[in-house]
């Protein structure tokens, strides 16, 4: 392999590879390194949505609506089946006045904002997807919502970055970043020897922290663990994605209009229902903030299974094939890192996308690649900047 | 063997299809399930868990026994939601 390389990608993730892809296209010498299989960490350990539906009205919501337009034409462009599907996505709403009211409110801002979303009442709710239960009131629709394969993906970005002359370095693992007597990046120290470099991309997700340590660096992105289960397929499923509207209220942490126990609330848990091309369906989720343990907790998958069938009752007399669980990068403000790292001339961030790191891979790849190559940005950068965070300190 | 002879019935994966996966960097069962769905069906690769390890074996010119099944997971045999959502114990209370 190269010793010397324009550029080291840390991480054979999602994000790593997206970001291997779009430097390699720009005509940098890329090296992808990635400690085991590529895949094999939370990007095979999550679900294939990339919605904006979930997404914070402004900047949040239109990085998801750029990186939903990459996403169609990669489908060619990659030349690789990732099992890309545009159904749409939507919400269901309960018969709580406050999560109504809520409801209507997110349309009008997403939907001012430029976003396809409208609100489905509830005479038409049954007819959009029969098999949920009689008491959802409401959907809220997201129509450019879609759904992949999250390992084909990686698989995808991966073989186009090797055609486009990126060299993948998978069972090579990270131990730490090389400085010069400046204090700049050299390269990186690898189970598989050195590899000199000006510049590298950190893109190991929740393991990201522990790399930059290496060089006294501060990243503050933490796991979150969250919970799958996978049903056997069966011949009645749903058509597309459903949520429940609290899932928001989870997500960001607010309370109002969502009525569940206790223990559920605890534990983060809020419908997510995906159907899958090969005739299964996964629903999700949890939230918890356990540090990296990836067993599967049944209490936790005994509370998702209740809140699952809450919303589709047909669901109970489905079985259960398998639970797994993955660690989302979690950042405090809920937006990635996309950044260089003001203190080390040449280290770069491209990590903590929490769960959204599937469906914001290509905006994040493409951004990357432009910061790095030091071309105008698609978008602005400023608000994924890593210093954001030390604003409070200075 | 011929490439078309089914190795996962639960998810009809090929010999073919495997050994496509092995060349595209597959070196364990694990790897092999992500790329092609071999053990991801209703068994879970009781069946074929270790014909997929005895074709990566000599595929990779290695010993079978370098091979580890997949990562377990619950449940160890299908249940339903309902069961597993504790239906009984709501009913009853």
């Amino acid at each position: 392999m190269k010793r010397t390389v324009d550029v080291v990608v840390v991480g054979g993730g999602v994000i790593g590879s997206a970001t291997a892809y779009y430097l390699a296209k720009e005509g940098a010498e890329v090296a992808l390194v990635e400690r085991a299989d590529v895949a094999s960490g939370t990007s095979s350990s999550c679900d294939g949505n990339v919605l904006a539906i979930d997404k914070m009205p402004g900047f949040d919501s239109q990085m998801t609506f750029k990186s939903q337009q990459l996403l169609e034409g990669l489908q060619s462009e990659l030349g690789y089946d990732f099992e890309y599907r545009q159904l749409g996505s939507t919400l269901a709403v309960e018969d709580d006045e406050e999560q109504v009211r809520v409801a209507r409110d997110w349309v009008a801002r997403q939907s001012a904002a430029g976003l396809p979303m409208r609100y489905i009442e509830a005479d038409d709710v049954h007819a959009d997807e029969p098999l949920l239960a009689p008491d959802i009131v409401g959907l809220v629709e997201c129509a450019s919502d879609c759904s992949l394969n999250p390992m084909a993906l990686v698989y995808a970005f991966v073989q186009a970055a090797r055609q486009a002359g990126a060299e993948i370095c998978p069972y090579m693992e990270v131990r730490s970043i090389l400085r010069d007597g400046a204090g700049a990046v050299r390269g990186v120290d690898t189970s598989g020897g050195m590899i000199c470099s000006p510049r590298v991309v950190l893109c190991a997700g929740v393991w990201t922290p522990g790399l930059a340590a290496t060089v006294g660096v501060d990243i503050p992105i933490v796991p979150r663990k969250g919970h799958i289960l996978v049903a056997e397929r069966t011949a009645r499923n749903g058509r597309r994605k459903v949520m429940e509207f609290g899932y928001l209220m989870a997500k960001f942490g607010g309370q109002e209009g969502r009525r569940v126990e206790p223990e559920m609330e605890h534990y983060g848990i809020a419908l997510v229902f995906e159907p899958t091309p090969h005739g299964n369906f996964l629903i999700g989720s949890s939230r918890q903030f356990v540090g990296f343990d990836t067993r599967c907790d049944v209490r936790v998958l005994q509370l998702m299974a209740r809140r699952a069938i809450r919303f589709f009752p047909f669901i109970k007399d489905v079985n259960v094939i398998r639970s797994y669980a993955g660690l989302r990068p979690y950042t405090p403000d809920h937006l990635p890192i996309v950044s260089p790292v003001n203190e080390v001339p040449g280290l770069y961030v491209a990590a903590g996308h929490e769960g959204d790191g599937i469906g914001l891979s290509p905006i994040t790849g493409k951004l990357m690649a432009e910061i790095v190559t030091g071309k105008p940005t698609s978008i602005p950068v400023e608000p994924l900047r890593l210093d954001r965070f030390n604003q409070d300190k200075k | 063997m011929d490439e078309d002879v089914i190795v996962c019935r639960c998810e009809e994966v090929t010999l073919g299809e495997i050994r496509k996966a092995i060349q595209e960097g597959a070196r364990s069962v694990t790897g092999v399930k992500r790329r092609t769905r071999a053990g991801m069906g209703l068994c879970q690769g009781r069946t074929c868990e270790a014909t997929v390890a005895r074709i990566l074996a000599r595929e990779l010119g290695k010993k079978v026994e370098e091979f580890e099944p997949a990562t377990a997971r619950p449940p160890i045999l299908p249940v339903t939601f309902g069961l597993l959502a504790g239906e009984a114990d709501e009913e009853n209370s």
